[in-house]
C-alpha cells in the first residue's frame, strides 16, 4: 500500500531523514517510535507531502506521489492526517469542521455531508457537540473531532502524528479507544506515538527510528522483549 | 474674548457639505484601499523574489513618503500625465486609496502570518487546494484579527483626508479655511472643524467597537 524507497529529507544543512526504506501493507497498523529529533514526525509528514521530499520515492496505492506531475491534492484527500495540536478550524463549528472538506474537496451536497458528519460524530461519541465551536471542547474531544474530520474524506490510510502527546493523561484513553476501533475496522494506519501500550496492543509492527534511520522493525512483542540493536535497547529501557 | 457664533452659523451648511465629502473620501479610500491592499499583501508574501520585489517597493514608497507629497505628486504630475486632466476630488481619492492600500496590505499580511501554520497544514492534509485553504480557512481568521488595526487605519485616513484642503478639494478643512480667510478669524472656524472631526472619529470608534463585539474578536 505504501512503499518508501531511499527517502531523504534535509532542512538546510540538517539531514533529518537519511535513507528510509519502509513497506506498509493494506490494513496494517504500523507504530513508529523513537527519541525526539529522530525524524519520525518528519517521516510521517512526507507520506502526504505536507513536508516536501528532498530525495527518494514514496509510492501509495501504486502511484508515485513524489512524482512532480502527481495531483497532490487528490492524493492528500485519500490520506487522512491527525496532528498533535488537533488543528481544528476555530471559526467553524464542530459539524462545519467535518463538512468543510467534504463539501469543498469531495463536492458533496451539504445535507449529505451533514448526515455523514453526524454519523462520524456518533462514532467518536460526540454527536451532542455538533453545533459548538472547538474552543469549548476538551483536548480529548478536539482530537476525536479531528479524527472524525479526517475520516469524512473516506481515506484509505490514516496518519497519526503523536495524537495523544498534547493531552492531559485522563484524556489519552478516549482517543486511543477511537483509534483502536479504527484499527479493528481494518484501516491502514501509521502512528507516531509514545504510547507503548497502544503499540503493543494494536500495532502489527513497530518501527524504531533514530538519527534519521530506521534502526529496527519487528512485531511489537518481539521488538519490545528482544530488541536487537543497542540503540533500541537504550531507548526502550528509558520508556518501558 | 468675543466668540462670533454667527460665523459658525453662517458657514454651517458648508461645513456639513464638507463633512459629507470628508466621509465620502474616507469611505472610498478605505474600501479601495482594502481591495488593493489584499492583493498587495498576497504579492508581498509571494515566495518568488521577482514577484515580491515590486510589491515591497510599492509599500516602501507609499509608507515612506509624506502623504502631502504624494497628493501633490498625483494631483499636479501623475494624474494629469495619465488622464490629461484631474479634479481635486479625484486626486484625493486616488492618493488616499493608494496610500491606505499600502498600510492595509501590511495589516492583512500580519493577520495572515499570525495564523498558526497547523491550520493550513490541516486544510492541505484534507485535500484542499491553495485557493480553498485561503478562502475557507486562513482569510476568515485573518480578517477577524485585522478588524482592530483596520479600524485604526480608517480613523487615520479620515483625519488625513483633511490634506485635500491643500489642493482645494472642498472637504471639511477647506471650508474652515474659507471661513477663516473671509472673516480673518481663526478660533471659530478651526474649533468648529476640529469638533466635527472629533464627532466623526468618535462615532467611528464606537462603530468599530460594536463590530469587534459582533465578530467576537479576541
Amino acid at each position: 500500500m505504501i512503499t518508501v524507497k531511499h527517502l531523504k529529507k534535509t532542512f538546510g544543512d540538517l539531514e533529518v531523514l537519511k535513507d528510509i526504506n519502509v513497506e506498509i501493507k493494506q490494513k496494517e497498523v504500523v507504530v513508529v517510535i523513537g527519541p525526539s529529533g529522530s525524524g519520525k514526525s518528519t517521516f510521517l509528514r512526507c507520506l502526504n507531502l505536507i513536508e516536501s521530499v528532498t530525495d527518494g520515492t514514496v509510492t501509495i496505492d501504486g502511484q508515485e506521489i513524489t512524482d512532480k506531475k502527481m495531483d497532490i491534492n487528490k492524493l492528500r484527500a485519500e490520506v487522512g492526517m491527525v496532528f498533535q495540536q488537533f488543528n481544528l478550524f476555530p471559526h467553524k463549528t464542530v459539524l462545519q469542521n467535518i463538512t468543510l472538506p467534504m463539501i469543498t474537496v469531495r463536492k458533496w451536497k451539504k445535507q449529505d455531508a451533514e448526515a455523514k458528519a453526524m454519523e462520524l460524530l456518533a462514532k467518536v461519541g460526540l454527536q451532542d457537540k455538533a453545533s459548538v465551536y472547538p474552543d469549548s471542547l476538551s483536548g480529548g474531544q478536539k482530537q476525536r473531532v479531528a479524527i472524525a474530520r479526517a475520516l469524512g474524506m473516506e481515506p484509505k490510510i490514516m496518519l497519526f502524528d503523536e495524537p495523544t502527546s498534547a493531552l492531559d493523561p485522563e484524556m489519552v484513553g478516549e482517543v486511543l479507544e477511537v483509534m483502536k476501533q479504527l484499527a479493528k475496522e481494518g484501516m491502514t494506519m501509521v502512528v507516531v506515538t509514545h504510547e507503548m501500550g497502544f503499540a503493543r496492543e494494536v500495532g502489527d509492527r513497530v518501527i524504531f527510528m533514530d538519527d534519521g534511520y530506521v534502526v529496527e522493525e519487528n512485531e511489537p512483542i518481539a521488538l519490545f522483549q528482544n530488541p536487537q540493536h543497542e540503540r533500541t535497547k537504550a531507548f526502550l529501557s528509558k520508556v518501558l | 474674548m468675543d466668540f462670533r457664533f454667527e460665523i459658525i452659523t453662517e458657514y454651517m451648511p458648508f461645513f456639513l457639505e464638507g463633512m459629507m465629502l470628508t466621509i465620502l473620501l474616507s469611505v472610498v479610500g478605505v474600501l479601495v484601499g482594502c481591495i488593493l491592499g489584499f492583493f498587495i499583501a498576497l504579492g508581498k508574501m509571494s515566495p518568488v523574489l521577482l514577484i515580491r520585489f515590486p510589491f515591497t517597493w510599492y509599500i516602501n514608497f507609499l509608507r515612506g513618503t509624506p502623504l502631502l507629497v504624494q497628493l501633490f505628486l498625483f494631483h499636479y504630475a501623475v494624474l494629469p500625465a495619465l488622464l490629461g486632466d484631474t479634479t481635486a476630488v479625484t486626486s484625493v481619492i486616488v492618493t488616499l486609496s493608494l496610500n491606505s492600500s499600502a498600510y492595509v496590505a501590511e495589516i492583512f499580511r500580519a493577520g495572515l502570518q499570525s495564523i498558526d501554520k497547523g491550520q493550513s497544514e490541516a486544510a492541505h492534509s484534507l485535500g484542499m487546494n491553495k485557493f480553498q485553504v485561503m478562502r475557507y480557512v486562513l482569510l476568515p481568521q485573518a480578517f477577524k484579527r485585522s478588524i482592530p488595526p483596520l479600524g485604526n487605519e480608517f480613523i487615520v485616513l479620515l483625519k488625513d483626508s483633511s490634506l485635500g484642503a491643500m489642493i482645494a478639494a472642498p472637504e471639511l478643512l477647506y471650508w474652515g479655511r474659507a471661513a477663516a480667510s473671509q472673516y480673518l478669524r481663526v478660533w471659530e472656524p478651526y474649533l468648529m472643524v476640529a469638533l466635527i472631526y472629533l464627532v466623526l472619529t468618535l462615532s467611528l470608534t464606537y462603530l468599530l467597537n460594536y463590530l469587534e463585539r459582533r465578530f467576537d474578536v479576541k
